[in-house]
């Protein structure tokens, strides 16, 4: 910026350098103007709902062991919150180490800026003023996209000024002691930011600008990761990263053809090499969580490739093991050994019956080369996951898993029928959660995937088409035109990739499904965001947001802004404490869930019900934004809202 | 320039510059005050001429889930005088559960006339309720530079419903 005022030709050339800069950047991390709002319209929804605070005490691992990592060392000496004796502290030759690092390493440079920002200005207004600047740029963004630059601009300018003023009056101090903290949670609120933005451009470029943006929102703010956005757990990150190594997959079939005509930013073979480098990056967050993605990545991408000629997959093999580098170095400085990740050393602190928000611990499905938790993780001690050595067993440690995955389907349906429709109150998860009933199922913290329902009555359709259709061809003739069909066709593997992954990912936790420390199965929540995907990618559902979208985003906002008011009425006015609140919400959640299903399975057999599937499948989506809504302004209080007016609405609903 | 561009850049030097002014290198004012100013807690005086406190409690089976919520009704007291920063603790102790707990509210100048005082709603596990009855004291007791002054009180029944 300051060689500006050097010279009369040097300024043009450096702004334009930069103007180019700057659209480069737009293009590869958030794909063009409308992924730009969609991303600033995230942040804004998060940064409305943040607390800077701990949740769940695992919460303390990842702050202490970022606090470490900015003092240059990965060993975890004193506790700059709460206590060393969290879940996920490790100990190893007598010293302790965090984990998740990918996820703590990312949170070095927010910490920085950070500490830059309020080296200047303070702590307890820096989000605040933050905030107002992202609702300028947004409402900027919007105006341009619109063409009402003007107006947009005018009540833009007007409202960041007024919603700054307010935090202004009524901010409070942030201990500065809270910012490292913050900096972790940034980390996350920027990966759901990345997932919003993803699924924009995934879908956008699958069909169209509307379906992208509906998706967005969607897998967002109606599943639960708005819920745990602001709250650093490995959750979110794995999502983003998931998301987009999909997307990436999903280029590498298609990069050639640009949809706006541009050159695309990387070759396809560019392309299926960043997935696999994704996937790379995600072990140094969860190696056993990489390990799925990985499995299934290799799985669809092998056979339906355009090409598996030795220079391209000298590319690809050459940007995994790059991408592998940091996972095995931070190993190889904690333990010496380079694929035995934190997850897999011994437990610092085990106890037996971890407390509710005391039990957020539980690892992942074992990592490449590792013993597992396999099965019964809550009850076996830490030293049963110890590195075993032969190559049988590490394939069997590897692909147990899933094994042990699908046998728990099969053998206990009732444990599959709690993880995803009823919850409801378990004595021995209800211990642990300070006896309340605050573990949803899936489809009670997310019932607008109901409408993934509809895929039955699809299938349904397309099978009996099928044997209607007078056909000579043997099966085995079908099952080869099939698999050519999913090479020659790039949505057709990405829908395959999509699928397997989700499918791997529930069947690793399975097992241990339902668990305490839960409240939304947050183990599974990237197959919430996949299932937006199965959702968005039903012809009926883009057909109903294209004949019905005023009907649905009205449901939606209704849903949102009188139901949430309606819910937080009943509660109070009830004392329904926060089991119950939490109850009503499943209870009114499945009863929507149910409706929405009958309607979408009904518009996918006959376009008649699309209306009502319109408003079914907004008040659906309302359901699962309430929750997280009044979790964090009413259900859940942990610390300061990074916006005080935030903090003030939440005082207020307190004392109702 | 336009002037919807003007104003977006004036809006945000304007947030900007006030949130680098308040800040602690510049430090021009302090924006960010403590709501409540916790010096000198617990000290002053306060006068109480009434004090009604809720004739039972509540346990009710939670809404869909087995364990039980406690329920107390607010209190009121009428506050004739008052200097300083009195705290006043409003608690319950249900001996026959061991259960005791207590919510504590913060007075301060120019808060004469009723006020309501809460006890946050609470959780039992659903096997510590066996009965439908039990005996609960409720109390209010008043901190202040005089030490600690017990306002009421009073034995209460602690009715259960399924």
């Amino acid at each position: 910026m300051s060689t500006g005022r050097v010279g009369s030709s040097a300024p043009v050339d450096a702004r334009e350098r930069l103007a180019a800069a700057r659209t480069a950047l737009v293009r590869a991390v958030v794909g063009d103007r409308l992924g730009l709002a969609v991303f600033l319209g995230t942040l804004l929804a998060v940064g409305a709902t943040w607390r800077v605070g701990v949740f769940i005490n695992d919460n303390y691992t990842l702050a202490n062991a970022l606090v470490a990592l900015v003092d240059g060392t990965l060993v975890v000496d004193e506790a700059a919150y709460g206590s060393l004796e969290s879940p996920g502290m490790q100990v190893y030759d007598g010293r302790l180490y965090g984990r998740n690092y990918g996820q703590v390493a990312l949170a070095v440079p927010l910490l920085w800026a950070l500490r830059a920002a309020t080296a200047v200005a303070d702590p307890g207004l820096v989000f605040a003023a933050a905030w107002s600047l992202l609702l300028l740029a947004f409402a900027v963004q919007v105006g341009r996209l619109t063409g009402r630059e003007p107006l947009c601009a005018t009540a833009g300018a007007g409202l960041a000024l007024a919603v700054f003023a307010a935090n202004a009056a009524l901010a409070e101090p942030i201990p500065a002691r809270l910012v490292p903290l913050a900096a972790l949670q940034l980390g996350t609120v920027l990966a759901t930011a990345v997932v919003a933005t993803t699924v924009y451009r995934l879908l956008t470029r699958l069909h169209d600008r509307r379906v992208g943006v509906a998706a967005a929102v969607v897998s967002v703010l109606a599943t639960p990761v708005v819920f745990w956005a602001a709250i650093p757990k490995r959750h979110v990150t794995v999502t983003a990263l998931l998301v987009s190594v999909v997307y990436a997959f999903y280029r590498s079939r298609s990069a050639s053809d640009d949809a706006d005509g541009r050159d695309a930013v990387l070759t396809s073979t560019g392309f299926r090499a960043l997935a696999y480098a994704l996937v790379g990056l995600c072990t140094w967050v969860h190696a056993g969580e990489a390990f799925v993605v990985f499995v299934a990545l290799v799985a669809v991408d092998l056979p339906t490739a355009p090409s598996n000629d030795r220079r391209t997959i000298a590319v690809v093999g050459a940007a995994f093991a790059a991408s592998l580098v940091p996972f095995f170095v931070t190993n190889a400085l904690i333990s010496g050994d380079p694929i035995r990740p934190p997850r897999m050393l011994s437990e610092f602190a085990v106890s037996t019956d971890r407390g509710a928000f005391g039990g957020a611990g539980g690892g992942g499905g074992g990592g490449p080369g590792g013993a597992t938790s396999g099965g019964s993780a809550p009850l076996l001690p830490a030293p049963v996951r110890v590195v075993v050595a032969t190559a049988a067993e590490r394939a069997g440690l590897l692909f147990g898993p899933f094994v042990a995955g699908a046998k728990s389907a099969v053998a206990d349906p009732e444990s599959l029928y709690r993880t995803f429709v009823r919850a409801g109150y378990d004595g021995y998860i209800g211990q642990r959660d300070n006896d309340q009933a605050i573990n949803l199922s899936v489809l009670e913290s997310a019932p607008v995937l109901a409408g993934v329902a509809a895929l039955v009555a699809t299938g349904g359709r397309r099978a009996t088409a099928a044997v209607r259709r007078p056909d000579d061809s043997a099966l085995s003739d079908r099952s080869r035109r099939a698999v050519r069909a999913l090479r020659t066709s790039q949505t057709g593997a990405t829908d395959a990739f999509v699928a397997l992954v989700a499918v791997l990912f529930t069947l690793v936790y399975l097992p241990r499904l339902p668990l305490f420390a839960q409240v939304t199965v947050r183990y599974l929540l990237p197959v919430y965001v996949l299932a937006v995907y199965a959702l968005a990618r039903q012809s009926w559902a883009r057909r109903v947001l294209v004949g019905h979208g005023r009907a649905a985003l009205w449901s939606y906002l209704g849903g949102v802004l009188l139901g949430a008011q309606l819910i937080f009425v009943v509660v109070t006015v009830g004392s329904f404490g926060r089991g119950g609140a939490f109850q009503l919400h499943a209870v009114v959640g499945l009863a929507v869930a149910a409706a929405f299903a009958a309607s979408a399975v009904g518009s996918a057999v006959d376009a008649r019900v699309d209306s009502v599937t319109a408003v079914t499948g907004g008040l659906a989506a309302a359901l699962g934004t309430n929750l997280a809504l009044l979790s964090a302004f009413a259900y859940f209080r942990y610390g300061p809202h990074v916006l005080p007016a935030a903090d003030w609405l939440a005082d207020l609903l307190a004392s109702a | 320039m336009d002037r919807g561009r003007a104003l977006v850049y004036a809006t945000a030097a304007v947030i900007v510059g006030v949130t680098v002014l308040s800040g602690p290198a510049i430090g021009l004012v302090d924006l960010t005050t403590p709501r409540y100013d916790m010096s000198g807690l617990g000290e002053g005086n306060v006068t109480v001429d009434e004090v009604e406190l809720p004739p039972s409690v509540a346990i009710d089976r939670g809404y869909q889930s087995q364990s039980y919520y406690l329920t107390v009704p607010d209190a009121r007291i009428r506050i004739a005088a008052i200097d300083g920063k009195p705290t006043v603790a409003y608690g319950i102790d249900i001996p026959a559960l061991g259960y005791s707990r207590s919510t504590t509210h913060f007075l301060s100048d120019g808060d004469t006339g009723w006020a309501s005082l809460s006890l946050r709603e609470d959780t039992l596990p659903d096997d510590a309720v066996d009965t439908g009855r039990y005996d609960g004291t409720l109390s209010l007791v008043v901190r202040d530079s005089d030490g600690k002054t017990v306002l009421a009180n009073r034995t209460v029944p602690v009715e259960v419903s399924e």
